[in-house]
């Protein structure tokens, strides 16, 4: 059984979004049940991995259909991709509990053919992590883009035009992504990741131009699908008008994983070496990466929707992990693989947490946060740890990736990037104190003057607990457990699983 | 704005060019991509699959895994386009047609009970007047372009063709249907449960054949191991296994084509359209 775990990791997803397609007629408990069978035992199978990769030291290997790799297709779980499947089938386990009420409030008739989708897109970013071929993890792509698309559209208002226009720049990304992949396949013949690496450190072919131009495509793909910052424009319209378990599913892990797959053609496919080298755009990059986190941080201060507001956090998380990518030292690589694990979990405690607010209060501008902490007391206390970790504050996760971040920008000198951080994390400080002030010493009374168009004494004023329903409360108390949790556990998650994956040359 | 977007493709397409520098010549049979690998497969898969189109082969069982993720994707397209379009509110907006008189009538808000009635037909606001020359046309070829999408899923191991073209043709011939004759006589036949099933099938065929390769202490996908299973001669078993994953596909490339076709031309009604 342990042998399979890799393919049924994903197939199992797969299988069950096709049995939900079908039992319709049993209703929305049948579905639910069979989503949480499903990526329960997807999670196992991917926590039985992470434990064995790290108890042997080496990267599992599954090839498909028993052919040797670069003839057939392989899966590598090694100890980088380990730690991001074990995110994301946390993550998609917990959106997936977590989905009970909200997912039935947004999709009334067809929550089953809502699931299959569900399904459908955490198999591919499993998959997508999983791949060792780039062929393979551009199918994987496919199938967690489309997913992802027919689920935001499914939010609403406006959300068709905004998931319009998030599918034209996916495709477009995706499209660089593959006509990167056909260039580097025209000069190697290869599509398997390890075989490409091999090929490519060849003296001939570090100085081709269309190597070079085959790395840009990729590369640029990958930024527009994880929105870096000039290329951010579509998320936060496609993202702020989800449903609320869309976002909770969507907004964690398509970003992180786009990032883990910048991390794997860099420095898998291509070395480090080359790609500082013989590229050599670190400057540039830094650059961008910089801006979009104190950019994408001041536009989230304005922000008076709290979720947009979200969403230019995430904005902002991808400037710290690209930034930290491109330092090209060990401090800047660790920080940035521990905050792509890390800025999961923030998300996803994030997100629900507002999640909870709006299902409760029906308001997803910032006044919503009126008096939160008499009202959910619980959901205020997660949203806090949360925003503690944004902030970096120990002993939450947030504060540990802050500090191997800047460690690593020192080393590398890239003082644009320490100035970018600091000033990023002020500015949260800024807008999390603002909200939270709201939070603790906001009166109930505003929120309901502002319901009730202006007119006091219609509205009901009285203050009473009115906590979120148990299956969402639960799992957003385990994100906030589990981001004080990892930070208490940096030292074992940074040296049992990322020192390992610093790839040679940095 | 359009200017910037100009300069903006025109700097890619330069950059895409500025890339095919040192590109190997086009056809040169020394080039990476035809001798690393298509060595291997040239010399091998006939003694290792025994299919003689070594496309079918590639794409079938060497990198089945890709294939079954492709179909998938069909699948998934479908399904997000169903769950987007469907609309289950029927229309108020009708047209009838008053059968012994041939008079049309334009419903804003029908009364259900004079639909029921005998004398009134029930017209397509999209409605062409069906002309007999195409309908007898169509009715006469369609069943010779299914027969044919069939023969190009099973011979797909022989000649070029396999799942996803056949799939592509059958599908066409239901859309013919659909547009020779109207909506309804589509809808009628080929039900949205039944599409909706066999979506799900064809991919759960191809899934199923890499399972049960699993079940019998295989790899995913390896259909040498279902040789057991299977009362043929065991060379021949991945030339079985590619078949049965061919056809998978086809039922749900197929299946998606009338899906979507149904979704997107009657505005998720699946009563009228085009």
């Amino acid at each position: 059984m342990m042998d399979q775990a890799p393919v049924l990791m994903i197939v199992v997803p797969v299988f069950a979004s096709l049995a939900l397609t079908l039992i319709g007629p049993l209703g929305h408990r049948a579905a639910y049940g069979l989503l949480i069978a499903s990526l329960s035992l997807s999670l196992t199978a991917s926590l039985a991995m992470l434990v064995q990769v790290v108890q042997t030291g080496r990267a599992v290997h599954y090839r498909m259909g028993d052919w040797m790799p670069p003839m057939g297709i392989e899966l590598v779980i090694d100890h980088l991709s380990a730690g991001v499947l074990a995110l994301v089938g946390t993550c998609s386990l917990l959106t997936a509990i977590y989905s009970l009420h909200t997912a039935r409030q947004d999709n009334p008739d067809r929550l089953h053919h809502y699931y299959a989708l569900f399904a459908l897109l955490v198999a591919g970013l499993l998959g997508m992590t999983a791949a060792g071929d780039v062929f393979n993890l551009y199918v994987l792509l496919e199938i967690s883009a489309l997913s992802s698309y027919g689920m935001l559209a499914r939010g609403r208002g406006p959300a068709y035009y905004a998931t319009f226009r998030y599918l034209v720049m996916g495709t477009i990304g995706a499209c660089f992504y593959l006509l990167g992949v056909g260039y580097l396949y025209i000069m190697t013949g290869s599509l398997n990741m390890a075989d490409l690496a091999e090929i490519l450190s060849r003296p001939e072919l570090r100085e081709s131009v269309s190597v070079r131009i085959g790395f840009t495509l990729i590369i640029l793909g990958i930024w527009i699908k994880m929105a870096l910052f000039p290329l951010h424009a579509w998320l936060p319209n496609a993202y702020s008008r989800a449903g609320t378990t869309t976002a909770c599913l969507i907004a964690p892990l398509m970003t992180k994983v786009s990032v883990y797959v910048m991390l794997r053609m860099m420095y898998t496919v291509f070395s480090a070496d080359y790609v500082f080298q013989q590229i050599a755009w670190s400057r540039l990059v830094i650059f961008l990466a910089s801006a979009a986190a104190v950019l994408g941080m001041i536009t989230a201060l304005s922000q008076r929707d709290l979720r947009k507001m979200l969403t230019y956090i995430i904005v902002a998380e991808i400037g710290y992990l690209t930034g930290g990518a491109w330092l090209a030292n060990t401090a800047g690589y660790t920080g940035a693989v521990y905050h792509i694990l890390a800025d999961g979990i923030i998300t996803l405690c994030l997100f629900m947490a507002v999640g909870a607010i709006i299902y409760r209060t029906g308001e997803s501008r910032a006044a919503a946060m009126q008096g939160i902490f008499q009202r959910m007391p619980v959901t205020a206390a997660v949203f806090l740890v949360g925003a503690a970790s944004v902030l970096g504050i120990p002993p939450t996760c947030g504060f540990f990736s802050k500090w191997y971040l800047l460690q690593g920008a020192v080393q590398a000198g890239a003082w644009v990037f320490v100035a970018a951080l600091i000033i990023a994390g002020l500015v949260a400080a800024v807008m999390f104190f603002k909200l939270l002030e709201k939070a603790f010493f906001g009166r109930l009374d505003d929120l309901m003057i502002e319901k009730s168009n202006g007119k006091p004494g219609t509205a009901a004023l009285k203050i009473r607990m009115d906590e979120a329903p148990l299956t969402m409360l639960l799992p957003l108390v385990f994100t906030g457990a589990a981001l004080v949790g990892l930070g208490i556990y940096t030292n074992e998650v940074v040296q049992y699983l990322i020192r390992w994956s610093v790839p040679s040359g940095i | 704005m359009k200017f910037i977007g100009t300069v903006i493709v025109c700097l890619t397409g330069g950059l895409l060019l500025y890339g095919t520098m040192d590109l190997p010549d086009w056809g040169d049979p020394g080039s990476p991509a035809s001798t690393h690998l298509s060595d291997y497969y040239i010399e091998h898969i006939m003694e290792q699959t025994q299919v003689p189109n070594l496309v079918t082969a590639v794409l079938a069982d060497y990198r089945g895994y890709d294939t079954m993720f492709e179909t998938a994707v069909v699948f998934c397209a479908g399904l997000a386009c169903f769950l987007l379009l469907r609309d289950f509110r029927p229309k108020k907006d009708r047209y009838f047609r008053h059968v012994p008189t041939g008079v049309m009538l334009h419903f804003k808000n029908p009364d259900t009970r004079m639909i029921a009635d005998n004398e009134f037909e029930h017209m397509d606001k999209d409605w062409v007047p069906s002309d007999m020359i195409i309908k007898t046309v169509c009715r006469i070829l369609i069943p010779f372009i299914q027969i044919y999408a069939l023969y190009v899923v099973a011979h797909g191991d022989f000649s070029p063709g396999g799942g996803f073209q056949g799939g592509v043709i059958f599908g066409s011939s239901l859309i013919l249907m659909a547009i020779s004759y109207n909506l309804k006589t589509l809808v009628k036949r080929v039900t949205e449960k039944f599409l909706s099933i066999f979506a799900a099938l064809g991919v759960l065929i191809y899934v199923g054949l890499g399972v049960g390769a699993m079940v019998m202490g295989g790899h995913f996908l390896d259909y040498g191991m279902l040789a057991p299973l299977l009362p043929s001669d065991p060379g021949h078993i991945r030339a079985l296994g590619m078949l049965g994953v061919e056809i998978g596909v086809g039922i749900a490339v197929m299946a998606v084509m009338v899906i979507i076709y149904v979704n997107i031309v009657s505005e998720g009604r699946h009563d009228e359209g085009l």
